[in-house]
């Protein structure tokens, strides 16, 4: 096939700025899932 | 009282507290006539290259000159909190936005009624028989750069980075006004100059959709 | 349970997507192999206004009703647009090099979008610059909706200013009378892409709401330290 090698770019490029995407957020969310674990803990202590 | 009313009231308000120092105006002036010698050494300015790019230059000078001017609309009632002491009068808060619309418009109006004249003799650009043409075309890109920029002063003048953003937001969306107060001022500067009726048109009309959208929006634009 | 089923479906999707955009796709005479890029460009620029149609009616809403879930709907809805639009910029730029020799034109359609992704950063920016919650809900809000009114008219302009100035038709060729093979392949594309987006959007929303309930607990437990102990002064959140 002629010019692949730039449909394979485009295709990893748009890949990459999904799972970026993606995975900033699933991060974010796990972080935000500890804090709010640990602040309703706190608030069970008091 | 009328909205009519509180804003003209507002509007001398405005004018009166510049012309006290007129530094505004001054620094306005001074910035867009450094912006247009600095572009001479951009392209060589002659005649034919001066009518091309011209508009251009002059189109994009007031637009930078128009976003640094208009920062201090609503900054500056932050200082001593007289945004707060303006919505609890008995007006109208579009009549406070247009009241500042119409002060920043004088301004900048002010602002280029000096300097189109220094660019054209800078320039070389014959400005006989268009100056009315002109005024209007200058008239009506001034306007939509003064009601989006208003808008956005009172956006803005909460944020962090007050003055980087005002024109981060403002120049983006002033694109469609540029390339059409450009195309009707080159039409003005052609070889046999006539006034192009679409691009005015559209002027207009980005006019007066911006103005809509501020006149439904401003009771969320100046709440508390 | 339910999510997972979406995502095993989404990932089938975009396989079988895959598959029908290399192999069952007919070969393009002039470009070959980059055109299948055209299967990918097309569904992101459909996404990205999608998107941003939604965050307009959520801004919109925001401002009716008051109700907080309309900003984070609001801010997902721009992040998902921006990315689909970086994607699709992106995308076209390695369709361009290779199928016209150039990297990139001024035309109408792609300086609208290229303004609009400027325009939909800015908004970003601006909500990154405000601290107040419902501040800055409101005014992004009312920024979304002069972007959202300015985006017909940026495309009027260029169009208007491009038949005055013309630059390389681009374009023009592609979807006039599409091969209907590449029409069945594309609606798979377009039908693949959906559920990524969707699962983008409902993450997104997702951490926007959890930030609130963080906001939220963070208070309730200074609000418990200061009743049990008031000499305790409150630091600021």
């Amino acid at each position: 096939m002629k010019n692949f090698n730039f449909l394979f770019a485009a295709w990893m490029v748009v890949w990459a700025v999904f799972f970026v995407y993606e995975f900033s957020i699933a991060s974010r969310l796990a972080r935000l899932q500890e804090e709010i674990e640990r602040l309703k803990q706190q608030l069970r202590e008091r | 009282m009328s909205t009519t009313r509180s804003a003209a009231i507002l509007l001398a308000k405005e004018l009166r507290l510049e012309f006290r120092t007129r530094e505004l105006l001054t620094g306005t002036v001074i910035f867009v006539l450094v912006v247009i010698v600095l572009f001479s050494f951009a392209f060589d300015p002659t005649a034919a290259d001066s009518r091309r790019y011209g508009p251009g230059l002059l189109w994009i000078a007031f637009l930078f000159a128009g976003s640094l001017m208009l920062h201090p609309s609503f900054a500056r009632e932050q200082a001593n909190q007289t945004l707060d002491a303006l919505r609890m009068a008995p007006i109208s808060a579009f009549a406070i936005l247009l009241g500042k619309m119409l002060a920043n418009f004088i301004f900048l109006a002010i602002a280029e009624i000096v300097l189109v004249p220094v660019f054209a003799v800078l320039y070389n650009v014959p400005l006989t028989g268009v100056a009315g043409r002109l005024a209007l075309v200058l008239g009506l890109g001034t306007l939509g750069l003064v009601i989006t920029g208003t808008v956005f002063s009172a956006v803005s003048a909460h944020a962090r980075m007050r003055e980087l953003l005002l024109p981060l937001l403002l120049l983006p969306i002033l694109a469609p006004l540029l390339i059409a107060a450009v195309e009707a001022t080159a039409s003005l500067f052609a070889e046999q100059p006539a006034l192009d009726r679409t691009w005015l048109t559209f002027l207009g009309g980005f006019d007066i959709v911006f103005l809509t959208a501020s006149w439904l929006l401003c009771d969320f634009l100046l709440e508390e | 349970m339910k999510r997972l089923g979406i995502t095993v479906a989404a990932a089938a999707l975009i396989f079988f997507a895959g598959y029908a955009a290399l192999f069952i796709a007919p070969d393009e005479s002039t470009m070959h192999a980059i055109q299948r890029v055209f299967y990918v460009h097309l569904p992101l620029w459909m996404v990205m206004y999608s998107a941003l149609t939604v965050a307009f009616i959520a801004n919109i809403a925001w401002l009716a009703t008051r109700q907080i879930k309309w900003d984070w709907l609001g801010v997902s809805a721009v992040e998902v647009g921006v990315v689909a639009c970086t994607g699709g910029l992106a995308t076209g730029v390695l369709w361009g090099k290779p199928a016209w020799g150039i990297w990139w034109t001024w035309d109408a359609r792609l300086t609208t979008a290229f303004l609009l992704w400027l325009l939909y950063i800015a908004y970003l920016l601006l909500r990154g610059l405000l601290e107040d919650p419902e501040r800055r809900a409101t005014l992004s809000a009312i920024f979304g909706i002069f972007a959202f009114l300015d985006a017909p008219l940026v495309y009027a302009s260029n169009r208007l200013w491009r038949t005055q100035h013309p630059a390389p038709v681009i374009f023009g060729g592609d979807n006039s009378g599409l091969n209907p093979t590449m029409g069945k392949v594309l609606v798979i594309c377009i039908l693949a892409m959906l559920p990524v987006m969707i699962l983008l959007l409902v993450d997104r929303y997702r951490l926007e709401r959890m930030r609130h309930e963080v906001e939220e607990l963070r208070l309730a437990v200074e609000a418990r330290a200061a009743d049990s102990n008031p000499a305790v002064t409150r630091s600021t959140a």
